[in-house]
């Protein structure tokens, strides 16, 4: 990857090889967090202490026309990474037009310590583009729920 | 005890899905990533680059974040940046546009697997990372001209 320029171009078979490996390597890192999380929101969904947790952030995550259960979502996807945001939602019984709301949310605003420090290295100003993305993901929520309930699909 | 099984179910039914999205995409990128039609890319698009006060010089980081992702693309961000000495407004416009607009195939289809709109999330931030990006280098160029012409 750093020799972009420079490096022979690999034939066709072994790129296929190279990229089957990495989406194998890929996966099972992923399915490391994303399996006992989805076990465990399943399992505890509907008792005390998530829905105690949850009604907390439901005045919250109702601008967004979301339940409050959802910011647990929020929270996993802005420190860790899309998978573990999708792991938490899936099994929460969300509507269509939910996970779409989450997914552009989430898609602007996600993994922002890491993800915050590789736009900070590249010489841009990772700190101002980091709260940029929070601040750009909720307004696009905002928005979102407005035309919902303007079109009431 | 007997809700342990349904779980484990919906568990392996995501990881399965997830299996598929990602393997294969890695694997198309591997194999496609080398043709000149993506590194031409930039031509293409040229117009709509000027539009978002990006030179010809960014399509190849900027195309690498939108489809790879800035964490898998910064190697090339950071060098292309330093090779071809981007200014500084170009860099932060860049660093804007891919902050909210990048690894968008992966990212999109991550929520589809759990029945998210694909065209609703892609082309909302597409908008967004355009109009964004397009409205700053705008406002920043006109105040660079007014420092230049006082």
């Amino acid at each position: 990857m750093t020799s972009y320029a420079t490096a022979p171009i690999p034939s066709v078979p072994e790129r296929i090889r190279t990229g089957l490996r990495a989406g194998l390597q890929t996966t099972v890192k992923l399915l490391k967090f994303v399996l006992p999380l989805y076990v465990a929101v399943d399992l505890l969904k509907g008792s005390s202490v998530i829905e105690l947790i949850g009604s907390w952030f439901s005045p919250l995550m109702q601008l967004f026309g979301l339940p409050g259960e959802v910011a647990f979502a929020f929270i996993a996807g802005f420190l860790l990474n899309l998978y573990a945001a999708i792991a938490i939602m899936a099994p929460l019984d969300l509507s269509p037009w939910q996970i779409t709301q989450c997914g552009l949310m989430m898609g602007i605003a996600h993994n922002l310590l890491l993800e915050g420090g590789v736009l900070g290295s590249t010489g841009a100003r990772g700190g101002v583009l980091t709260a940029a993305r929070v601040l750009i993901a909720v307004l696009a929520g905002l928005t979102m729920q407005g035309l919902h309930q303007v079109w009431g699909a | 005890m007997e809700a342990l099984i349904p779980a484990m179910i919906g568990a392996m039914k995501l990881a399965l899905k997830l299996l598929l999205i990602i393997v294969p995409l890695v694997t198309i990128f591997e194999v496609l990533r080398y043709l000149p039609v993506f590194r031409r890319a930039g031509q293409a698009v040229d117009p709509l680059m000027r539009g978002m006060g990006l030179s010809r010089d960014a399509a190849v980081p900027l195309f690498t974040g939108i489809f790879l992702g800035i964490a898998y693309g910064a190697g090339i961000i950071i060098r292309v940046a330093q090779e071809k000495k981007l200014p500084r407004r170009e860099l932060f416009l860049m660093g804007l546009f891919l902050a909210t607009c990048h690894a968008v195939i992966e990212d999109t289809l991550v929520f589809v697997v759990i029945g998210g709109n694909a065209w609703i999330m892609l082309g909302v931030r597409l908008l967004i990372a355009i109009g964004l990006t397009a409205l700053l280098a705008h406002l920043w160029k006109s105040r660079e001209t007014a420092d230049q012409h006082p």
